[in-house]
């Protein structure tokens, strides 16, 4: 029965991607798929990170999307001291997973039997001594931080014109797929941290750390969230400090639950439906009488459409 | 043996116990000069600090308000809302709205952001009980960001960058009687939430917070005081914002953003949850920590001195003093400010001073798991 639901979720979910896309493409906004789905992509990293979490310790994470911006201001701070762009992204990868380490240890760990919303509050203060941190050290400003490939020579797809940049993301992120989907069913420790979020008992009694695993899923989600962080911050030329935390950090959220809040596979295929919807809802001409900025009254309606509509997601298994 | 055991230590207690203890008179004398300083500290040495500073001073009586709305959720039904600042500010900027725009009075305005404060919360709320665990605090988040960047994009309604003007109302135009108003704003804040938590709603609520599942084998309608919870903190919510708007004269759209509402938080909890006393403490002591900082001597030139990129001014220290005590806080002393004086209070209230007393039965942590 579950199946059967499931698999009209994954359903209802490929198709409406597949309908946004064919409406942008219908009025000649193929520019808004791309970015759509590479800052989808990186929605559907971050909320993978809230996912494991979610699943391994059972409180939702608000420290995710500072991992990522702990990893752009690296990435900063290394690139503008004269690092090689490479090596540079290789020590913000490195600098995020550390700083998810140093959350498990220092704050969660002694947090492992409080109450849930204790542990919540914990995480929201790690975001915010990160951000204030991260304000202190640049004066509160933002920051030009430069691209990867800086030349943005064009290569055109079926009309749609893709940066160099871009295609390497999404070259990126297919592998990253396969490799992410490999290890969680094929790797010992996938399987633990798997059974782990299922059955932390029985996982205990067959002879595995659950404690050493939430260490590694925390490591593995700040690792998520800054791979995320250094993929789509560098594309829009900017930074400012928290960046992660206010512009990505809720539409991953919206993310996970559209995905069910407990399904790896929703959580990005609903980090990428997010970001097609966000393009549409900045593009098309019926939102532009909502004042502000549409996308994120239309983020919200989506977030309170799944929990009344729908609230066991697209993927997930039950409420 | 196990069964003696017990018998053994209650033992030496139980004269204690029918005897009360009464302080003597000198006893009673310090108890009197402890509370005549408090009352001073509190209602007469305000008076003598110019206006700026009083206006301070009303505006951290309003962020008490604050954390004791944040309590009834946070404290009271273990839920949290991270969009405390769009409530607030919502509050604000409808009574700034009424009384600049639509003519009416401060009371009205007043009314009316309790009203419009419980109505969001409980429309949020309903909407989060749809699916059980901390729900809430991802809607709320999500609705402060829809503040930010849409309901506070409003021209008409907002003001536009000047801010909406909200002049203070009549009779209380000057600082000291408006300081005053909010006190007794606090008093009544404070009076309602203790005859909550005395009613059958009250102690359902503590019921449902330990466990759910049992409360709701006790025939507590689980939905129904949760949703009750929610209303009465937006309510508590949207007149402190009122009260700000009115007490700094105008409102502006840019201050009511994310990390207001995480500061909310933490001075919630650095404040100490359930522990009235502790909220009020909290809440007042981190809208006064700029201030502060400023008024203790070297203090400043101390923290300029702290190597880094830019200068530390008290603006930064406050950012991140504030995370780095809730941290400190919820590890290592989980029953905050209220805890930790706990012996004082119980002195002031005419017992014994016990150092020890935690009231550690308050702060019993048990795992509801979300």
């Amino acid at each position: 029965m579950s199946d059967v639901l499931q698999r009209r979720g994954l359903l209802i979910g490929v198709g409406s991607a597949i309908l946004l896309v064919a409406v942008l493409w219908i009025t000649d906004q193929e520019q808004s798929i791309v970015i759509g789905v590479v800052t989808g992509s990186a929605y559907g990293l971050v909320a993978l990170g809230l996912v494991l979490i979610y699943k391994s310790s059972g409180v939702f994470n608000f420290a995710q999307g500072e991992f990522g911006s702990v990893a752009v201001c690296t990435l900063y701070l290394l690139h503008t001291s004269g690092v090689p762009y490479g090596v540079a992204v290789v020590g913000a990868l490195v600098a995020g997973a550390l700083f998810g380490f140093l959350t498990e240890r220092i704050v969660i760990r002694p947090l492992f039997d409080a109450p849930r919303v204790i542990v919540l509050v914990a995480t929201a203060g790690v975001a915010l001594l990160a951000i204030a941190f991260q304000q202190w050290l640049f004066d509160n400003q933002g920051r030009p931080i430069s691209r990867a490939f800086p030349t943005l020579d064009r290569v055109t797809v079926l009309r749609v014109q893709i940066s160099d940049q871009r295609l390497w993301l999404i070259g990126t992120l297919v592998v990253l797929a396969v490799v992410l989907g490999l290890f969680f069913t094929r790797t010992n420790l996938g399987l633990a941290i798997i059974g782990a979020s299922q059955e932390p008992t029985a996982t205990e009694l067959v002879g595995i750390s659950v404690r050493r695993l939430s260490t590694f899923t925390w490591v593995l989600a700040a690792l998520l969230g800054a791979l995320a962080a250094v993929i789509a911050v560098p594309d829009t030329g900017s930074f400012t400090p928290g960046i992660m935390t206010s512009g990505y950090l809720i539409p991953a959220f919206t993310a996970a639950v559209l995905g069910g809040m407990t399904s790896l596979p929703g959580a990005f295929l609903g980090g990428v439906l997010i970001g097609i919807v966000q393009s549409v809802a900045t593009n098309a001409e019926i939102f532009q009488d909502i004042p502000g900025t549409p996308s994120t009254l239309i983020v919200f309606l989506v977030l309170l459409a799944v929990l009344v509509v729908r609230p066991q997601g697209l993927l997930g298994r039950s409420a | 043996m196990s069964v003696v055991a017990p018998d053994r230590a209650v033992a030496p207690v139980a004269p204690a116990a029918s005897q009360p203890f009464r302080p003597s008179l000198a006893g009673w004398l310090a108890r009197g000069l402890a509370w005549a300083a408090l009352a001073c500290l509190v209602l007469i040495l305000p008076l003598g600090r110019p206006g700026t500073d009083l206006r301070l001073y009303a505006i951290a009586a309003c962020y008490a308000i604050v954390a004791l709305s944040l309590n009834v959720l946070l404290g009271y039904v273990g839920q949290i809302s991270l969009g405390h600042a769009a409530f607030v500010g919502i509050g604000a900027f409808t009574s700034a709205y009424l009384v600049t725009v639509q003519g009416q009075s401060f009371w009205v305005g007043v009314l009316a952001a309790t009203a419009i404060g419980a109505g969001q919360a409980l429309v949020l709320g309903g909407v989060s009980l749809r699916i059980r665990g901390l729900y809430f605090a991802l809607i709320t988040l999500s609705y402060g960001l829809v503040a930010e960047q849409n309901i506070f994009q409003i021209q008409e309604f907002t003001g536009g960058g000047a801010g909406q003007s909200a002049p203070k109302p009549a009779w209380f135009e000057s600082e000291w009687r408006y300081y005053y108003l909010c006190l007794a704003f606090l008093a009544l804040v404070l009076f309602v939430d203790w005859r909550m938590m005395r009613t059958k709603g009250g102690r359902a609520l503590l019921a449902l917070r330990e466990n759910p599942r049992v409360a709701s084998t006790f025939g507590i309608n689980v939905r129904l005081a949760t949703l009750f919870a929610f209303g009465v903190s937006g309510a508590f919510a949207g007149m402190a914002g009122a009260l700000i708007a009115h007490g700094d004269e105008s409102v502006s759209a840019d201050v009511w953003n994310f990390r207001l509402s995480l500061f909310f938080v933490t001075m919630t909890v650095v404040g100490g949850l359930r522990s009235r006393v502790g909220l009020v403490i909290g809440g007042s002591f981190f809208a006064l920590l700029p201030y502060l900082i400023e008024k203790i001597p070297g203090f400043e030139d101390l923290l300029a001195r702290v190597p880094g990129p830019v200068d530390l001014t008290p603006e930064y220290a406050t950012l991140i003093i504030g995370p780095l005590l809730l941290l400190i806080n919820l590890i290592r002393f989980p029953g905050g400010i209220g805890q930790q004086t706990r012996p004082l209070q119980r002195w002031m209230t005419g017992h014994r001073f016990d150092p020890h007393d935690r009231g550690l039965k308050e702060v019993q942590i048990t795992d509801v798991r979300a």
